[in-house]
């Protein structure tokens, strides 16, 4: 039964895929309305035929290629757009890995979940030596072919190198379609990491993490992983700088040029940028949590033995975070005020503050003094009376110490708030052991004797925001 | 009209190579007319040099040279015709692509005061606290104080927690889009009317809540052309604007994504009518055709999804009707009607059922409203002679491409089989009955289309 409908529907794929590539066959390919029009209909065929019909199939790898190209060809800003949407659409719709549940009627909490990688699907990258990528290789060439980790770390540069400034508008345009192509490739990394993790989470099954497209573009050995995660940071924050630039520079100067005929496509690009470079900034963030949390996972299942020396070693991205931040105070204040993932940013305060602020021990109690200063309450406590912040503030500028006393209480109301909606309390919760309420007394103390230890030290604007938000919600409750 | 059918059923079985995908050509390309041309050429080269030859005899040797050269100097002539003709074609070929204008000069917005903001119980109820020795804040300074608390976003912060918003606040805040802080108020309202929209959580208190006028007051101040004056929108022209007021300011974005929020959270705060939503589906679906908007098509659809979808089912079918009158009343019918259907392209059931309705009611329009239903419309697009020269190819393929998104987003196919026929019909017609060499603009568009819809059966 199975055969012959599989052998039709592959009859029927390959007749769509002939059809629909033809529109692409354009023999005028100078004219680039010509080519906008040709690549759009083809856009619009390939939506058509997979998208719309409830059982839609795939549309096959050349077509999905071919969509992937327009988008790093970045012609115009109407092509980058549609192609990125379909994309994004398409991996929706088709994800390559996902869960499926090994006994549905009972899809309690707990239930080991399964891994369904579909092997035949097209993927953007490729990482690796294996022999299975040369073939590939060679069949994509034409196309232009997926992006290996160089290319990746290249396209991180680019945007970063583009965010700092753009001479003509096809620039603007390729620092557009850049911004997309990144954009899509993390929600690629994404789709196969987060369903995977998941999985290890319940079974420790490590391959399955190994195998991940992410794991293998930090392991691979074309590029270096310090390199691009530092690469990483500076893009972000060159990012969250291309608003304030924007409004001087871009939109007055593109109408102050003397091409007036692309006015509207001007203000198109102008909007599009503000847009699409915040949105890329999200994406960056959400590739830095990606790896944190591979960390993460990677650390239990070194503790259980599971990473060999073919895992390679590698520096956990908070600490390469923190040890980039500690050079640059300005830096910091940028990177936190940034940073959105709640947990994380509480994260990177308290490595921090255990790292520059580390007092030694006074616990009598062993077992509860080694996680004390991991948590936000165990640092608040450090402030609570004035020789231990003496101490702190002799190894830690007292600006500094402000803006990660403020950046942590930010990211503790939103983890309290995040878990406040799970309705589940979270045993590794950093805010774990104390209320909102505690860390709010805490904080306006913490201030204090910060304030008694040096009376003439000036108070930063986030601070008293700070403490103005904690005395607000202490009054309120 | 049933002759009319049968004639072409009569006639299909000669006129009907079945097309293969491979010998399909997608439009006569200029090589083609190049190669065509040079063999016409070279024909008339070869008579005239016969006709040349018999007085070539009585000339010397020495005048082979200059013979040559003339050939050469004609035939580089013919070459320049031949270019500059091509350049014709092509620049003919140029043909018009969508745009509006949707955004015109932008207004001055009335002065921003509050007033009431240094009355606001949030910084007032702080005065009395001891530790305002630390935080120092002083009434005065108070708005500036709070533009703090918004950027850095312990504003949201504090309304989640505290799960109130104050009218002084919520007022300033919206207003604030209008001005540099859009981007943390924009995100501040999105956060709130989301977290009410979540399900067991006590929904924060709004004092306040912006209603359809003052959305659409907003869209006046940033130049939007569709007010109540004109309700139809002009095609776009060449751009003489040098000035900074013309097209619509970056708030435009931020009212995007606040229309995106209002709508979604309508199951704890409802802010608008029917009506009102079916007004902002109408506007958003017009910021499409400004070419403007290009870049911002995620954040636009998105919000175009989401006012679709605040439609309940019962409201969802008398809605849907009426905006797409609306729309088929504001779009002109030419290649503008065909980039709104495109960018009605969500996959699920309500957004195709809105693309075909949409899709219906322009290609009413588009054939005079003569057409009453289905059949009729149908039976107007079979009866179109598209070998006749004086047909006008133009409209034959806008009407095309709307029957297409009428016909395969809705389910009248399947429905009805007999539908099915006539559109085969119709399309074999367009596919048929224009050669590969018919050179009128439009002609490949429509046999193409026609031909590529064909296959996909």
């Amino acid at each position: 039964m199975e055969g012959p409908k599989s052998k039709r529907r592959r009859s029927i794929r390959n007749g769509i895929e002939e059809n629909t590539m033809a529109i692409l066959d354009s023999s005028a390919p100078n004219d680039s309305q010509d080519v906008t029009d040709d690549g759009i209909a083809f856009l619009e065929a390939v939506r058509s035929s997979s998208l719309l019909p409830e059982d839609g199939t795939p549309p096959s790898c050349k077509m999905r290629a071919e969509v992937f190209q327009i988008l790093k060809d970045g012609k115009s800003i109407e092509l980058i757009m549609a192609s990125y949407q379909l994309l994004i659409e398409l991996d929706k719709r088709f994800p390559r890995v996902c869960l499926t549940d090994v006994n549905k009627a009972d899809s309690s909490m707990g239930e080991p979940l399964e891994l369904a990688v579909s092997k035949e699907d097209w993927v953007p990258f490729a990482f690796g030596t294996g022999v299975g990528y040369a073939d590939r290789d060679a069949a994509d060439e034409k196309a232009g072919g997926p992006i290996d980790s160089q290319g990746f770390q290249n396209l991180v540069q680019d945007i970063s190198n583009m965010a700092n400034g753009r001479d003509s508008q096809a620039e603007n345009i390729k620092f557009l379609g850049n911004m997309l192509l990144f954009q899509y490739l993390v929600n690629i990394l994404e789709g196969d990491f987060l369903p995977r993790n998941k999985v290890y989470e319940g079974t420790m099954k490590w391959t399955l993490l190994r195998e991940s497209l992410i794991n293998m573009l930090l392991a691979s050995r074309r590029i270096n992983y310090k390199s691009l995660m530092k690469d990483c940071l500076s893009t972000l924050l060159a990012l969250c700088h291309l608003p304030a630039g924007l409004r001087t520079d871009d939109l007055r100067s593109e109408n102050d040029a003397s091409i007036r005929q692309n006015e509207c496509c001007n203000n198109a690009v102008a909007f599009a940028l503000i847009e699409i470079g915040q949105d890329a900034c999200l994406a960056l963030q959400r590739l830095l949590v990606m790896v944190m949390e591979l960390d993460n996972s990677r650390k239990t299942a070194d503790t259980h033995g599971l990473i060999t020396r073919a895992d390679g070693v590698r520096t956990p991205l908070v600490e390469i975070i923190v040890d980039e931040l500690t050079y640059d105070s300005d830096m910091l204040s940028k990177i936190l005020q940034v940073f959105c993932d709640p947990r994380w940013k509480l994260d990177i305060a308290l490595q921090y503050f255990s790292k520059y602020a580390a007092k030694p021990s006074v616990h009598t109690r062993r077992s509860n003094g080694s996680t004390d200063d991991k948590t936000f309450s165990g640092v608040l406590k450090c402030f609570s009376n004035n020789t231990s912040t003496k101490s702190i503030t002799k190894k830690l500028n007292p600006v500094v110490a402000q803006l990660l006393l403020a950046h942590a209480f930010q990211a503790s109301i939103s983890v309290s708030l995040e878990s406040c909606d799970e309705g589940i309390s979270n045993s590794k919760d950093k805010a774990e052991g104390s209320s909102l309420m505690d860390i709010c007394k805490n904080l306006i103390s913490a201030f204090r004797s910060l304030r008694r230890t040096d009376e003439h030290m000036r108070i930063l604007p986030l601070a008293r925001e700070a403490i103005f938000t904690a005395a607000t919600i202490l009054s309120t409750k | 009209m049933e002759d009319g059918a049968l004639d072409i059923e009569l006639e299909d079985p000669i006129s009907r190579p079945r097309v293969s995908a491979n010998k399909r050509r997608k439009i006569i390309g200029l090589d083609d007319l190049l190669t065509d041309f040079y063999k016409e050429q070279s024909k008339h080269l070869e008579k005239q040099s016969k006709r040349e030859k018999p007085q070539k005899s009585f000339d010397s040797d020495d005048d082979d040279d200059t013979a040559q050269n003339s050939k050469e100097a004609l035939l580089s002539q013919y070459v320049v015709e031949c270019q500059q003709k091509m350049e014709e074609i092509s620049s003919d070929d140029d043909i018009s692509s969508w745009g509006m204008q949707v955004f015109g000069d932008q207004k001055t917005p009335p002065p921003l005061k509050f007033p009431e903001l240094q009355s606001c119980s949030l910084l007032n109820s702080f005065q009395k606290n001891e530790l305002n020795s630390l935080v120092e804040l002083s009434l005065e300074k108070g708005e500036g104080f709070l533009e703090g608390l918004l950027i850095n976003g312990w504003l949201l912060k504090l309304a989640l927690t505290c799960g109130h918003v104050e009218q002084s606040i919520a007022t300033w805040t919206f207003y604030s889009m209008n001005e540099g802080l859009r981007s943390s108020a924009c995100e501040f309202w999105c956060a709130i009317l989301a977290s009410n929209n979540k399900v067991d959580q006590t929904a924060i208190r709004i004092d306040w809540l912006p209603s359809f006028a003052e959305l659409k007051r907003a869209l006046e101040t940033y130049g939007f052309l569709l007010d109540s004056t004109s309700n139809v929108l002009s095609n776009v022209e060449p751009s003489h604007a040098d000035s900074d007021t013309e097209g619509p300011p970056q708030n435009i974005r931020a009212w995007i994504k606040f229309v995106a929020a209002a709508c979604q959270a309508r199951s704890k705060t409802t802010m608008f009518s029917t009506v009102e939503v079916e007004e902002l589906v109408g506007f958003l679906i017009c910021f499409f055709l400004d070419r403007v908007f290009q870049g911002l098509s995620v954040q636009l659809h998105h919000s175009m999804v989401s006012a679709l979808n605040y439609f309940t089912d019962e409201e969802w079918c008398l809605s849907c009707e009426r905006i797409s009158n609306l729309l088929s009343s504001r779009v002109p019918k030419d290649l503008n009607c065909l980039r709104i259907l495109e960018c009605i392209s969500g996959p699920n059931a309500r957004c195709k059922q809105f693309r075909s309705a949409v899709a219906y009611q322009l290609i009413i329009t588009c054939l005079d409203g003569k057409v009453t239903d289905t059949e009729d419309i149908l039976k107007s697009l079979i009866s179109i002679n598209v070998k006749d020269k004086s047909c006008d190819l133009f409209k034959t393929y806008i009407c095309l491409v709307l029957a297409e998104n009428w016909l395969l987003f809705g389910s009248l196919l399947e429905e009805k089989p007999y539908i099915e026929e006539m559109w085969n019909l119709c399309l074999r017609n367009c596919s048929c009955q224009i050669t590969s060499t018919d050179l009128r603009l439009y002609a490949s568009k429509v046999r193409n289309k026609a031909s590529y819809l064909l296959q996909e059966k």
